[in-house]
């Protein structure tokens, strides 16, 4: 572009602007040959010519375009003219048009009103007509029993009655209608009071005559004691088939006869009378009394299967929360949570009821077959192990049974309320189950010299309840946490306070062990004693073995030892703990009160502990002890005395065995001794070897 | 003796007798009787308390008649006793029991100057006047004890084996006789009169109670308790204060107090011995204390308040509350005796198999709070 530019300023260029023709001649003449020159001449010379006839040529087309145009606007001058004429033309008949049709809407403007004035005639003899044809009319509608057109065609027609009443046509009209109505309004109030009107028929009644402008306040009462009538008919007729059907159909009943009504009525009363305050209290003394009834139907025995009892249940409470919405009264939702919870604690005790019945049939069987095995000895093992996984079961059973309630497709059953129910539920079946069985099993054991219960039945029962403490309720309490997790994650039992059942299961235990060895110690002392104090010890004969209550004391002490090893495992360590006190062991040979400061004393009736010797040292105590005092009672000759050295040393030698307190059976045996060496006449003991031989010939 | 500490009297021979002064109201005196199979070797101890002092003197009396099984001072003269006793006839090789009725030389204990003490210092065994034996109607008839009619003064009543004989003490005869009709197997274990009744004496059979009056045919119970205890029934003591009340101890650990005109529960039951109750006593004085003795060598101090509200106000349950105040441990053989004193109602003895009299008091803080 620099270069053009300079082309173009350059004034030796030929086609630029500044070219300087001079310049470049006299250039052209000093650069270029003589031929050069020449040729330029002839070039240049040619270049004019061939601009002077282009020139030319286009000044000629110039000219021929311009004549063109101006013939063009003449011809245009001479069109123009022909449509101004047309124009004008067209004015003048549209202002013809214009005056005709203002005369023509001039002429119409009189048939116009005439028309109006018919419309309006017709309209009002319409209207008399149906005030004339009203009567008819009512009465059809009567005998049709379409009350709610009569009413709707009286209130209608009412008006213009009332409006031109004074004239003596509608005056007939309207006393006629008068009549109609006043008849109607007694219809329908018989209607409201025969009893088998429906609650609907009952609604619109009352709303038409509500429209009929009955006074209020004698229709509301009218209204509230058909209303009461009915549904106490309904709830007649409800409490009498409670007998007759299942849950089932009674709720369906009670659903769709009383439920329903109250709902029609308390609806229906709302809309008419406008009024919320009287009716919830009305509605809550009936609902009072269906709560009622139900509760019989849940209570009735054909009731008690769960699921039909559930089914029954979800049904009522659906409802129930149905018609909470229509009452508004939280009193009756409030209701209907408390029949769902009451239902679930009831069936809980149903459940703990059976389970303690059961137990109790149970215990029956348990204890005829441990009378009818008589002298066998009973496998104890067994039979508690039957015994308590019965109860496990049944329990576990029960526990499984109540969470039924938390299905999901019921109406309560993820209600968190429902929910807590089931769990404490759960929970008290479990306790109220296991504290009633130690009740059961310490009154067994309180009554058991009377009862004449076997003792083996305690010793099961003692450690029943010592195996419930120590693994059932754990248990228990582990499965229902877990089946609450299954149903309804998250829900965990409320009160878990074990203490309360674990002091009862343990006391329980005690008081059967106790009341065993006693009973054992007893049958044991009292052998002893009748045999101590019949025998005439001063006239006894030279001894010849021991006598035979000896040994029916060792068998007693024995059977009662092999069974507690069944259920009670030995354990090592001596039992000191039961033996902190009694009498003291001193040398046969003399009565020394000082030896007896350095032994232990010995509790006679006193706690027994859980394992066989324990059990077993306890009636032994018992046995001695009374064989002691009853020694001191009689006097003895020198062959009475050396029975009673033969006797103590039999027991001796036999029930060593028994027990792990050799030193408290010593200690007793030889108490008996020396308090018969007392009561002596002659005091001379045998020969320790001797007693032995008559003792092994014996 | 102050601060509750006991004072411990030994003797030579077992004992199971012993019996207050009733007739004396004011000095605290015991009558002990030891039980020996040796000839001549039974004595009664007189035991009397000096209450300033704290100390005791002892008087000793011989009873060569035989070993003492029963001893119940009169409460009509303090110088009177009877006793049951046993004797072992070597030569038909037999016991043969009977009652028999003594009179003291003196009633006095303390020795009143040097000379006396001198004399008491030697225990030389003094002797009693016997005023009466009386033997069963067979001569191996066992005797449980023997009583005082609490009003007329020549009449007794013997327990026996499956009878009580009403005797006459001046002249030895028999003037009743109960016993239940039927042949009864059950044996009685003791008995009382009744302090109420005056003629109705209530005997101990097996685990019943029964009462019968002297003056019918004494056939029919006038009252019973049947079951009174669960084994046998040991003794027992009306309360001196409240018609209808009596206690019973017995095997079964168990002190019971019982309104007989209803026998079928206890008012009260307390089982805290842990062997046979041999004896219970009722205080004279303050119904609601009850003393136990049992073989499980303990005595224990009872309250029993609660059966012993006035209807008028004054609660004594409020005082105090049920249960045993004191045990008393001193002993260390079977406890068959345990009495009040007749003369100081806060005063008691009591007495076990090893010849151990241990005389002790109810604690401080309970005699204050029963007083005040």
């Amino acid at each position: 572009m620099g270069e053009s530019q300079k082309d173009s300023e350059n004034p030796l260029n030929i086609d630029g602007n500044n070219f300087n023709s001079e310049m470049y001649i006299e250039c052209l003449l000093k650069c270029a040959t003589l031929r050069q020159v020449m040729d330029k001449e002839a070039e240049v010379v040619t270049q004019s010519q061939y601009l002077q006839s282009e020139m030319q040529t286009l000044v000629y087309e110039n000219y021929n375009k311009f004549i063109s145009a101006t013939e063009t606007v003449r011809k245009m001058r001479s069109d123009f003219q022909i449509m101004q004429e047309e124009m004008n033309k067209l004015s003048e008949n549209i202002n013809k048009i214009t005056t005709f049709s203002s005369t023509i809407s001039e002429n119409l403007k009189d048939s116009g009103t005439t028309v109006n004035r018919l419309c309006n005639t017709r309209q009002l003899l319409d209207k008399l007509q149906f005030v004339f044809l009203l009567p008819t009319q009512l009465n059809k509608a009567i005998e049709e029993n379409r009350y709610m057109d009569a009413v709707n065609d009286y209130t209608h027609a009412q008006r213009v009655l009332q409006k031109y009443g004074s004239q003596p046509s509608f005056q007939s009209i309207q006393t006629e209608c008068s009549e109609i109505i006043s008849d109607l309004k007694k219809t329908l109030r018989e209607r409201l009071l025969t009893p088998d009107t429906t609650a609907s028929e009952l609604a619109e009644s009352v709303g038409l005559l509500r429209q009929l402008q009955e006074s209020d306040s004698s229709l509301q009462d009218i209204f509230l004691t058909c209303a009461e009538s009915r549904l106490q008919q309904h709830l007649k007729s409800l409490s009498s088939i409670v007998d007759n059907v299942d849950i089932l159909e009674w709720v369906e009943k009670c659903n769709n006869s009383l439920l329903a009504d109250i709902g029609i009525v308390i609806t229906c009363y709302h809309d008419t009378f406008q009024n919320k305050e009287i009716l919830p209290e009305f509605a809550d003394k009936v609902m009072t009394q269906v709560f009622q009834l139900f509760e019989e139907v849940i209570k009735k025995p054909e009731n008690t299967g769960t699921d039909i009892l559930i089914r029954g249940l979800d049904k009522f409470f659906r409802k129930l929360q149905a018609m909470s919405e229509i009452i508004s009264s939280d009193s009756v939702s409030q209701k209907a949570v408390d029949v769902v919870v009451q239902c679930i604690n009831h069936k809980a005790s149903m459940q703990y009821q059976i389970i303690q019945t059961q137990f109790k049939e149970n215990l029956m069987k348990v204890r005829q077959s441990l009378a009818s095995k008589g002298t066998e000895s009973a496998d104890l093992k067994d039979i508690l192990s039957s015994l308590q996984v019965h109860l496990m079961q049944k329990i576990q059973a029960s526990l499984l049974d109540l969470m039924a309630f938390l299905q999901k497709n019921l109406s309560f059953g993820l209600k968190p309320w429902c929910g807590k129910a089931v769990a404490d539920a759960c929970w008290t079946v479990i306790s109220e189950t296991l504290i009633n069985i130690s009740d059961m099993v310490k009154s067994m054991a309180s009554l058991q010299a009377s009862n004449n219960i076997p003792f083996e039945l305690l010793l099961v029962l003692a450690k029943l309840c010592l195996e419930m403490q120590e693994n059932g309720v754990s248990t228990l309490h582990n499965h229902l946490l877990k089946l609450l997790e299954e149903s309804s994650p998250g829900l965990t039992v409320g009160n878990n306070d074990t203490s309360n059942i674990m002091v009862s299961l343990s006391t329980a235990a005690q008081v059967a062990l106790d009341s065993e060895v006693v009973f054992i110690g007893q049958t044991a002392a009292q052998m002893l004693r009748v045999s101590v104090l019949a025998r005439d010890w001063l006239r006894a004969p030279e001894p010849r073995g021991p006598r035979a209550v000896c040994r029916r004391v060792v068998e007693t002490l024995a059977s009662a030892d092999t069974a507690a090893s069944q259920l009670f495992p030995t354990s090592m360590k001596p039992s000191s703990d039961s033996s902190r006190r009694t009498i003291w062991s001193r040398p046969s040979s003399s009565f020394s009160p000082i030896s007896r400061i350095f032994s232990e004393r010995i509790e006679v009736f006193s706690p027994a502990g859980a394992d066989r010797a324990a059990l077993s040292n306890g009636a032994l105590k018992v046995a001695l002890k009374a064989l002691v005092e009853c020694v001191r009672l009689r006097t003895f000759s020198r062959h009475g005395l050396q029975q009673l050295q033969v006797d103590v040393h039999f027991l001796q030698q036999r029930l060593s065995c028994m027990g792990n307190d050799e030193r408290l059976l010593n200690a007793l045996l030889e108490d008996a001794l020396s308090s018969a060496q007392i009561r002596c006449v002659d005091p001379q003991l045998m020969e320790p070897s001797i007693v032995d031989i008559i003792c092994e010939r014996g | 003796m102050e601060g509750g500490n006991s004072i411990i009297y030994g003797l030579e021979h077992q004992t199971r007798a012993l019996s207050p002064q009733y007739a004396e109201s004011d000095a605290i005196r015991f009558f002990i009787g030891t039980q020996s199979l040796k000839p001549n070797s039974n004595q009664v101890h007189v035991v009397e308390l000096e209450e300033d002092t704290g100390e005791l003197h002892t008087k000793v009396f011989k009873h060569d008649i035989g070993e003492i099984w029963h001893l119940r001072c009169s409460p009509h003269d303090a110088a009177i006793l009877i006793t049951t006793h046993n004797t072992y006839n070597s030569d038909t090789s037999q016991c043969s029991m009977g009652v028999s009725i003594f009179r003291l030389p003196t009633t006095e204990v303390i020795p009143k100057d040097l000379d006396a003490m001198t004399i008491m210092n030697n225990r030389n065994a003094e002797d009693m006047e016997l005023l009466k034996t009386m033997s069963p109607e067979k001569p191996e008839e066992e005797i449980r004890c023997a009583e005082w009619h609490p009003m007329d003064m020549n009449r007794i009543g013997i327990v026996l084996d499956n009878y009580v004989s009403i005797r006459d003490t001046s002249t030895g005869e028999q003037v009743g006789r109960v016993a239940p009709e039927g042949r009864s197997r059950l044996k009685f274990s003791g008995g009382k009169w009744s302090p109420q009744g005056q003629n109705q004496f209530a005997v101990l059979q097996d685990t019943h109670i029964k009462c019968f009056d002297t003056r019918t045919d004494c056939s029919k119970a006038a009252w019973n308790i049947d079951g009174a205890h669960r084994q046998l029934a040991r003794d027992l003591d009306f309360n001196p204060n409240r018609q209808f009340h009596l206690a019973s101890a017995g095997d079964d650990a168990a002190l019971n107090i019982w309104d007989y005109r209803n026998g079928k529960e206890p008012i009260f039951t307390r089982t805290d011995h842990s062997h046979w109750v041999w004896t219970v006593r009722y205080n004279t004085y303050h119904e609601q204390l009850l003393l136990t003795g049992s073989s499980d060598a303990r005595a224990l101090l009872t309250s029993a308040a609660s059966v012993c509200d006035d209807e008028e106000g004054l609660r004594i349950s409020q005082v105090l509350e049920d249960g045993v105040l004191q045990s008393y441990e001193q002993h260390e053989d079977s406890v068959y005796c345990a009495e009040w004193s007749a003369a100081e109602p806060w005063s008691f003895a009591s007495l076990s198999y090893d010849a151990r009299l241990v005389i002790s008091r109810v604690p401080l803080h309970f005699k204050y709070k029963i007083l005040l």
